[in-house]
C-alpha cells in the first residue's frame, strides 16, 4: 500500500513532465525531422503522432522487460532492434489501411527508427524503470510530440490554406501565406513557439 | 570451446529478440501484404487511367517481357493495352523501375496506341529527397514527357521545358533524380517499342 501510494504522484508527474516540462519538441528540441517535415497539414501530422506514440508505448514496454537481462555496451542496439520492429509494423499498417496517408509520410514514417525521442527515453526511462512508469512515460511522451505537432501543423495549415483539416475556416477574403506550407513556413512557426514557450517558463521561474 | 560460451552469455538475449521481431514482422506481414499489394494494383489501375484519358480498361498485352538493363542484369515487367468503350486499344502502360537518389524510383509510363509518342508518366513509389528529388513529380518536369517522341530520351540543364521533343531540362537542385527519369525511360523504351511493334500489339487498332 505505502509504495502504491509513493508511485501514484510518480506516475501523475511523469506523465506531465512529457506534455509540457520535459515536452520532446518544444523543451528538449528532439524528434527536429518529423516536427519540420510533416507539419505543413494536420492530417499527417496526427497520424506521425499517433505512429510515434505507438512505436514509444511498445518499444518502452519492451525495454522495461527486458531491462535487467540488458548488457550494457549491447543495449543501444538492442533498443534498436527493437524500435526498428515496432515501425516496420507501423509503416505496414499505414502502407495497408491508409494508403494515400503512407504515401504522403514518405519515407518519414521509417525514419521513425532514428528518432531520438524514442531511444531517449528508452535509454533515459525504460531501462531504468518498471512497466507502469514506461508505459505513462511513453503516453505521456508521445502525446506531448502529437500535440505539439498537431499545434504547429494547425497555424501551418491555417495561414498557408486558410483550411483546417482540410476545411475552410478563414472568410473568403484571407489571402493564402503559400510559404507556411514550405520548409520557412515550419522554421519561422517552430522559432516562435519555442520563444513563446521560453517565455512562459521564464516568467514562471 | 569458451569463446563460444562467452559469445551465447553475451549475444543470447540480442539472438533470440532477432528471431522474435522478425517472427512479429512477418505475421504482421502476412497478415496485411494481400491489402498492401491491392492498394498497389488500384493505385496502378489510377495512375494508367491519369495517363491514358481515354482508357475505359486494360488488358495484359504481354507478361514478364525481359528489358536489359544497363548493370547488365535483366529486368522484367508486364505491359498493360489500354482499351477505350468500343474495344479500341488507345495506348499502353508499364512498370519502370530505377535507381533513383537514394532509392528505386518505380514509374508507371505510357506510351500511344502506334508507341510512337509517349503519354507521360506518373511516380508510383520514390523516397526522393522532400522540396528536392520529389519535384519529380511536380507538372514542371512531368510535363515535358507528354507527347515527347517514344524514343531515347536525353537530359539537358538549361533549355526551354516548354518545347515538346526528346530533350528534358532537368530540375534545378535535382539533377540526379532527374537524370534518374531519363535513364528508366531510355533502359525501357527500346525493348516495350520492340516488343509492341515485333508481336503486332502497336497500332492494330484492335
Amino acid at each position: 500500500m505505502a509504495s502504491e501510494a509513493l508511485d501514484k504522484p510518480a506516475l501523475g508527474q511523469t506523465f506531465i513532465a512529457g506534455l509540457w516540462n520535459e515536452n520532446p519538441v518544444l523543451r528538449l528540441v528532439l524528434g527536429m525531422c518529423p516536427t519540420l517535415a510533416v507539419t505543413a497539414a494536420v492530417r499527417p501530422a496526427l497520424t506521425m503522432g499517433c505512429s510515434v506514440i505507438f512505436v514509444l508505448v511498445c518499444s518502452n514496454l519492451v525495454v522495461s522487460l527486458m531491462r535487467n537481462l540488458l548488457k550494457p555496451h549491447l543495449r543501444i542496439l538492442m533498443f534498436t532492434l527493437t524500435i526498428a520492429a515496432f515501425v516496420t509494423i507501423a509503416d505496414l499498417f499505414l502502407k495497408a489501411f491508409l494508403p494515400e496517408m503512407s504515401e504522403r509520410l514518405g519515407p518519414y514514417v521509417p525514419l521513425i527508427i532514428v528518432n531520438c525521442i524514442i531511444i531517449c527515453r528508452a535509454e533515459a526511462c525504460a531501462s531504468k524503470n518498471g512497466l507502469a512508469v514506461s508505459l505513462v512515460d511513453a503516453i505521456g511522451m508521445g502525446l506531448g510530440f502529437t500535440m505539439t505537432l498537431c499545434v504547429l501543423a494547425s497555424v501551418r495549415e491555417l495561414l498557408a490554406t486558410g483550411k483546417i483539416f482540410e476545411q475552410q475556416v478563414m472568410p473568403a477574403v484571407f489571402v493564402p501565406w503559400a510559404a507556411m506550407s514550405m520548409p520557412v513556413g515550419a522554421f519561422i512557426t517552430l522559432g516562435l513557439m519555442l520563444g513563446l514557450v521560453n517565455t512562459i517558463t521564464k516568467k514562471k521561474a | 570451446m569458451s569463446n563460444i560460451k562467452h559469445f551465447f552469455e553475451q549475444s543470447w538475449l540480442l539472438i533470440v529478440s532477432s528471431f522474435f521481431f522478425g517472427l512479429l514482422i512477418a505475421v504482421a506481414n502476412a497478415a496485411w501484404s494481400e491489402r498492401i499489394v491491392q492498394n498497389e494494383i488500384d493505385k496502378r489501375n489510377r495512375l494508367m487511367t491519369d495517363l491514358i484519358a481515354d482508357a475505359n480498361s486494360f488488358d495484359v498485352a504481354a507478361q514478364a517481357v525481359e528489358i536489359p538493363d544497363t548493370k547488365a542484369k535483366v529486368v522484367k515487367t508486364d505491359i498493360y493495352r489500354a482499351l477505350d468503350g468500343s474495344g479500341r486499344t488507345v495506348g499502353f502502360a508499364f512498370i519502370a523501375v530505377g535507381s533513383g537518389f537514394q532509392d528505386k524510383i518505380k514509374l508507371v509510363i505510357a506510351v500511344d496506341g502506334k508507341c510512337e509518342k509517349f503519354l507521360g508518366f506518373k511516380v508510383l513509389a520514390s523516397n526522393e529527397t522532400p522540396g528536392f528529388g520529389d519535384k519529380i513529380k511536380d507538372s514542371y518536369f512531368s510535363s515535358q514527357f507528354r507527347d515527347a517522341p517514344a524514343g531515347k530520351l536525353q537530359l539537358v540543364k538549361t533549355g526551354d521545358d516548354k518545347k515538346i521533343d526528346s530533350e528534358i531540362v532537368a530540375i534545378s537542385g535535382a539533377t540526379v533524380s532527374s537524370e534518374a527519369v531519363v535513364k528508366i525511360f531510355n533502359t525501357y523504351i527500346d525493348t516495350v517499342r520492340e516488343h509492341l511493334q515485333t508481336k503486332g500489339s502497336a497500332g492494330n487498332g484492335k
